[in-house]
């Protein structure tokens, strides 16, 4: 009981915390024996929602007393006031005097008994009024009404009843309602209410009216206390008529009042509850004024004046309750503001008050650790008695009332200290203190400040530690140490680890304590080499299942009950501590790889297992082991083999172990992980560690590519190994030697062959041999056979090959590719095998090969005339060359077999019995073989069409027979009516005659008529007719002759035949033009001719030579 | 004069830290730690907002009853703080400011020593006597 006290006198009550509201009193409900007045009753107490009117009812019985009205004074003048606040002044404004009395009566306007039930009610009014005495409480009667009423004015006994009820009552008309309890209850409920919360109004700002009439009868020099308390009344009576802006003014006033009187040892108490009071009152309006800025600063301020003011010194932790809590109340008020939708930011939220309070609350613990740890008694008589009855807030039990100057007795204050400082003992300044912290934690977790939230839960975890929770601390400070692990601040985290340590150490959790002590004695943790051999040799310790041995400085029944508990720890069977420390930098440091990212499935698997110590003293380990994790399973594998000394590590030794297995053949192209090490400290039989490193990541650097510039120095640079925490199992490499023999490049439309051959260089005879053939993507433009001629095959191709193969066995399979494009080809070859070993493997042998194709040669096809003349068109009837010429640009001499020329229709060949001309010949690079091939085109053609296909038989030498085809596309055909051709020697003699007949037909179904003129040349002389016309029947031919006697030697001019039109007078279009005829002319008549000397003796005369009888008959 | 002098890289962790009475070393490293949650939260901000970039200097941090403590981030997100105590009006914010740069051009000097591995803590004695002449401000 006189704990509470004391918390009272801290505590803010609760009559200043609540929200003020209207209070009306509700009188004349039965609610225990009348089912309606219940309903009634709970339709107005009851679900009081935020839009409902702020008013509380309360029900008042008969039997009820109001407080007692003090007589009014008149004068202030020998008034002094006893103290700031009377106790009971708020209680009886929020809950005893009521400002409206509703009495309700069961009453229809038409009852039976009106007049006698009026007459009661009437009296109930008076009895209330007579209790109300001296009050100014509105009294309002409500009658409880069966029938519904009618609408106003159409009632007139209704409104005639009123008048009188309300004339017997006393009552104002406004004060008189009507409920009738039907169906719409709560609306009427609502209405009434509002009537009464409007009436309450009234009452209150005539109440505040009221005190502030006294203030011109107090002056400022006695009656300060009156100031304060005049201007705390108004403003909480604002406060109930929900006036929130008079109010806030008021309690500034009365704040500000409070200021101006002087603060000595006797009234410092109450003026700092006080002031408390007040400024909670300010803060929390000005928060619902929406002024938060303003709320912080006079907060601040109100701080700002009451800290120095301690008061008593042996009291001073009274103090620290006090401004704790004043923080933690500030911080009620905000965090609730901000529940109701303020915005708060990080700089400036209520867990920052949480925080300070909780601040506060550890220096009201030392100084009470300070003054009171002598007081070990209670003193008697009670100095705090009647305590609980006093009548103003915030003075000392053992002179209440007390206002003058007058020095107190010296032993009765004495005593009084002596007992607060007895009571404040017995107070558990922890759970404050860890509450405040609590709170203080979650509004930092709210507004993102997560290091701050760390740094107060660490305090917490003190706090813990201080009350002797040293589990809930060891918790703590282990769930903060990941944190700063990631952000490695060493500093801190020593200092958590050493407190950690100690914890685990008290509340003997070994699990904890050797995962602390291994963490610890790692290199980053800074403490001092002592701190760390004692604990390295606690370690051993129990490693050895012995006791460790406590922090010296720890006090010694605190190690007495540690050891009581670690007593039992070791009774049980061997101990394994299973740790995980992939996150934790430990004194041990591992690092694991394989030393290649491929292993082929026969061969064994490396990992390297690198070890550092870097604990300052000698660590051995009993054991250690690799996992590995595979898709399918996890095995772990130990080292085997290891010297008994291998496993002894100095400070910052380093040592390499190679681990090697064999892999899983049905690992194949998975890849295999290294899982975790595994490190076996201690005895297995007696108890041992086991710290497991799983993860493989690197944490230690920012920059892990920069670390070699670290200089370490340490031989195996442990530092600098890269972890290779993965690596694939691929099929064995083969050792069958495949040797591809071909001839580059392969050319263009042959069957170009690859023979494939195998020799089994293996160990082991194989089986199950398959030699598979693909193309890549170019497998449209070439085929593969088995054979140089038939049709390609489908890929892949499986050659046919022996299938299994006996040691250095030799075998060979041919494949044949035929494309049909120039350009580069991959051929895939993959030869797949089981080893015939005891365990049998399976084997993969692939190569690629690269075909580069060449042409082996190019055709290009000219046409000429009979003259050797390249032409541009053909004409029917008249014969035309076709000259093919063959370009090699094969490196590989080219044997051409046979050439064909086969003419199509519309062309013929001229020629019957044909024969290659080139065929039979061996042609090498660069080479050309050319043919030609006379032909005649029967028809007109007015665009190129194909006339022939040219086939091309040829082989490489060796090679297999290739049938090249190409088709040659003609000239368009023009057709002319007229044939002309000269027979002529191959060449004359000089003053030798010979004969030239020009034969000219006519291919046309018309006459054709032309005139002939023969020009005359030097170099002949010449018989026939040298001008004359002539007329040529269809489908017939005419012949000129002429006799030539040449006159000189060499390549000589032929007279010049000109054919022309003869000028027609029929006016039909003359069947051929003039250059027409010109044209045909220098395209069948060669212009010259060779004549050589004159032989010797006399010339033979040509058989043919024309006689003048035979020119003239023609 | 700055009672402490601390800067944190970019991944939050301590590269250096001065105290100029050692015994309270502890004590400014949960104040400076926990002004980094300012610190991150103003960098949040920042890069929202898209303020003015060149701006390295944050402004006061924290005012604690006893210290205040100001920050400046360069644009490589190396935090420098610093604490200085409240009783201590002689420092304005122009004082604290050109204290911050002169820190910064410190750090520019021996991050760009060769030997200087980036991310590894500084254990530079001439860094470390600058930064002490800069706090005390016989520089």
């Amino acid at each position: 009981m006189q704990v509470s006290n004391v918390q009272d006198s801290v505590d803010l009550p609760p009559e200043l915390c609540v929200k003020p509201l209207a209070l009306v009193g509700v009188s004349g409900l039965d609610t225990l024996n009348n089912a309606i007045h219940k309903a009634i009753w709970e339709t107005f107490s009851s679900n009081r929602r935020v839009e409902r009117a702020p008013v509380f009812f309360k029900l008042i019985s008969n039997a009820y007393e109001f407080p007692v009205c003090k007589p009014k004074r008149s004068s202030y003048d020998w008034y002094i006031p006893k103290g700031i606040l009377k106790k009971n002044w708020m209680n009886k404004h929020l809950y005893e005097i009521p400002a409206v009395i509703v009495i309700f009566y069961d009453l229809d306007w038409n009852d039976p008994q009106w007049s006698e039930k009026m007459i009661e009610c009437a009296s109930r009014v008076q009895s209330m009024r007579a209790a109300l005495e001296g009050r100014n409480s509105r009294i309002t009667v409500v009658l409880i009404q069966n029938t519904l009423p009618l609408p106003a004015g159409e009632d007139l006994l209704a409104s005639e009843r009123a008048i009188a009820l309300c004339s017997s009552c006393e009552l104002n008309s406004q004060s008189l309602f009507v409920l009738p309890h039907g169906d719409h209850l709560q609306g009427y409920a609502i209405r009434l209410e509002n009537a009464f919360y409007e009436f309450a109004q009234t009452y209150y700002h005539n109440e505040a009216k009221n005190v502030k009439s006294h203030k011109e009868h107090i002056n400022k020099n006695t009656h300060q206390y009156l100031f304060v308390r005049h201007q705390f009344k108004m403003g909480f009576l604002n406060e109930l008529k929900q006036d929130v802006h008079t109010a806030h003014k008021h309690y500034t006033h009365a704040y500000n009042n409070l200021l101006e009187i002087r603060i000595v040892d006797t009234n410092a108490l109450e003026i700092r509850t006080v002031a408390g009071f007040i400024n909670y009152k300010l803060c929390r309006l000005m928060f619902t004024l929406n002024l938060p800025r303003d709320a912080i600063s006079q907060f601040k301020a109100h701080i700002d004046r009451f800290k120095n003011r301690m008061g008593f010194q042996e009291l001073s932790f009274e103090h620290y309750a006090w401004l704790s809590k004043q923080y933690s109340v500030f911080a009620d008020v905000f965090d609730e503001a901000v529940k109701q939708g303020l915005p708060a930011v990080q700089t400036q939220h209520p867990g920052i008050y949480y925080q300070q309070a909780a601040q506060f609350a550890i220096m009201r613990k030392k100084s009470c650790l300070e003054l009171c740890s002598s007081v070990k008694t209670y003193p008697h008589p009670d100095p705090l008695e009647g305590a609980s009855h006093l009548e103003f807030y915030g003075q000392r039990p053992w002179r209440p009332g007390k206002v003058s100057a007058e020095p107190p007795d010296p032993q009765l204050e004495q005593n009084g200290i002596r007992a607060l400082q007895f009571l404040e003992t017995q107070v558990n300044h922890s759970t404050i203190i860890i509450s405040l912290y609590g709170l203080a934690v979650a509004q930092y977790k709210t507004y993102r400040c997560p290091r701050t939230r760390r740094h107060l839960v660490l305090q917490m975890a003190d706090e813990y530690y201080n009350s002797k929770d040293y589990g809930k601390s060891l918790t703590l400070l282990t769930h903060m140490l990941w944190d700063f692990r990631t952000e490695r601040w060493s500093d801190i985290l020593s200092q958590i680890l050493e407190k950690a340590l100690r914890c685990a150490y008290l509340t003997a959790n070994t699990q904890d304590y050797v995962l602390l002590a291994v963490e610890i004695l790692g290199s980053s943790v800074c403490i001092s080499l002592d701190d760390k051999r004692r604990i390295y040799e606690n370690l051993n310790r129990v490693l050895k299942k012995q006791i460790p041995f406590g922090d010296p400085k720890l006090p010694q029944d605190v190690l007495q009950n540690a050891i009581v508990l670690w007593q039992p720890v070791f009774s049980t069977a061997p101990l394994l501590f299973s740790l995980d420390v992939s996150n934790i930098i430990t004194c041990v440091e591992t690092k694991a790889r394989f030393t290649k990212n491929k292993y082929e499935v026969d061969q064994n698997v490396t990992i390297e297992v690198y070890i550092r110590n870097t604990c300052p003293f000698l660590l051995t380990f009993s054991s250690f082991s690799v996992t590995i994790n595979t898709p399918d399973y996890n095995s772990e594998i130990g080292a085997t083999n290891l010297e008994a000394k291998s496993l002894h590590f100095h400070s910052n030794e380093v040592k390499r172990f190679v681990i090697e297995f064999v892999p899983d053949s049905n690992d194949v192209n998975k890849e295999i992980q290294i899982g975790s090490i595994n490190i076996l400290l201690g005895n297995p039989l007696e108890c041992c560690l086991d710290l497991k490193y799983t993860s493989m990541t690197n944490v230690s650097s920012n920059y892990p590519e920069l670390l070699h510039f670290k200089r370490t120095n340490d031989e195996l640079d442990f530092g600098n190994i890269r972890p290779l925490s993965s690596a694939t199992i691929v099929p064995r490499n083969s050792k069958l030697n495949v040797n591809f023999v071909h001839h580059q490049p392969a050319l263009l439309g042959e069957w170009y062959e690859i023979k494939i051959d195998i020799s089994n260089d293996e160990q082991y005879s194989i089986k199950d041999m398959k030699i598979e053939v693909d193309l890549g993507d170019e497998a449209s433009n070439a085929e593969v056979a088995m054979q140089p001629k038939g049709s390609p095959q489908k890929l892949p191709l499986f050659l046919s090959s022996p299938s299994s193969l006996q040691t250095k066995e030799q075998t060979s399979a041919t494949v044949f590719v035929r494309a049909h494009d120039a350009g580069k080809y991959h051929l895939q070859v993959k030869i797949t095998y089981t080893l015939d070993s005891e365990k049998p493997v399976f084997c993969i042998k692939s190569d690629k090969i690269v075909i580069l194709v060449v042409q082996p040669f190019e055709v290009t096809v000219k046409f000429l005339s009979l003259m050797m003349e390249e032409t541009d068109r053909f004409y029917t009837g008249e014969e035309f060359g076709v000259m093919t010429q063959l370009n090699f640009n094969s490196p590989w001499p080219i044997f051409i077999e046979d050439t064909n020329f086969e003419f199509l229709t519309p062309v013929n060949s001229v020629e019957g019995n044909l024969t290659s001309q080139v065929a039979g010949m061996l042609f090498n690079n660069e080479e050309m073989g050319v043919e030609i091939r006379l032909g005649v085109c029967n028809k007109t053609l007015e665009s190129e069409a194909n006339i022939g296909q040219y086939t091309v038989k040829w082989h490489r030498e060796n090679g297999h027979s290739t049938t090249t085809q190409i088709t040659i596309s003609g000239l368009p055909c023009e057709s002319i009516p007229l044939g002309l051709k000269m027979i002529a020697p191959a060449h004359g003699f000089v003053r030798t005659p010979m004969v030239l007949s020009y034969h000219l037909q006519n291919r046309s179904q018309q006459l054709i008529q032309l005139d002939v003129f023969m020009e005359a040349s030097e170099a002949f002389m010449f018989a026939g007719y040298k001008q004359f016309q002539i007329s040529i029947l269809p489908h017939s031919t005419r012949v000129l002759n002429y006799n030539m006697y040449p006159l000189i030697a060499g390549n000589v001019a032929i007279p010049r035949l000109n054919l022309t039109v003869p000028e027609n007078d029929s006016g039909e279009p003359p069947v051929m033009q003039e250059d027409q005829l010109k044209r045909l002319i220098e395209r069948s008549i060669p212009s010259h001719i060779y004549v050589m000397p004159q032989v010797k003796g006399k010339p033979t005369y040509p058989i043919d030579m024309v006689t003048p009888q035979e020119i003239t008959s023609n | 004069m700055a009672v402490c002098v601390a800067i944190i890289g970019k991944d939050n962790s301590p590269k250096f830290f001065t105290a100029l009475n050692p015994d309270e070393e502890l004590n400014y490293q949960y104040k400076v730690l926990s002004s980094l949650d300012i610190v991150e939260e103003k960098l949040g901000v920042g890069a929202k907002s898209g303020s003015d970039l060149r701006e390295l200097y944050l402004g006061m941090l924290y005012s604690l009853e006893t210290h205040k403590i100001y920050g400046y981030v360069t644009n490589t997100k190396i935090k420098f703080i610093i604490i200085v105590d409240s009783t201590n009006m002689a420092l304005r914010d122009n004082e604290i400011r050109s204290m911050f740069r002169k820190i910064h051009s410190e750090y520019a000097d021996t991050v760009c020593n060769p030997f200087y591995i980036p991310g590894e803590p500084i254990s530079s004695k001439p860094f470390d006597v600058n930064i002490k002449n800069i706090m005390t401000g016989t520089v």
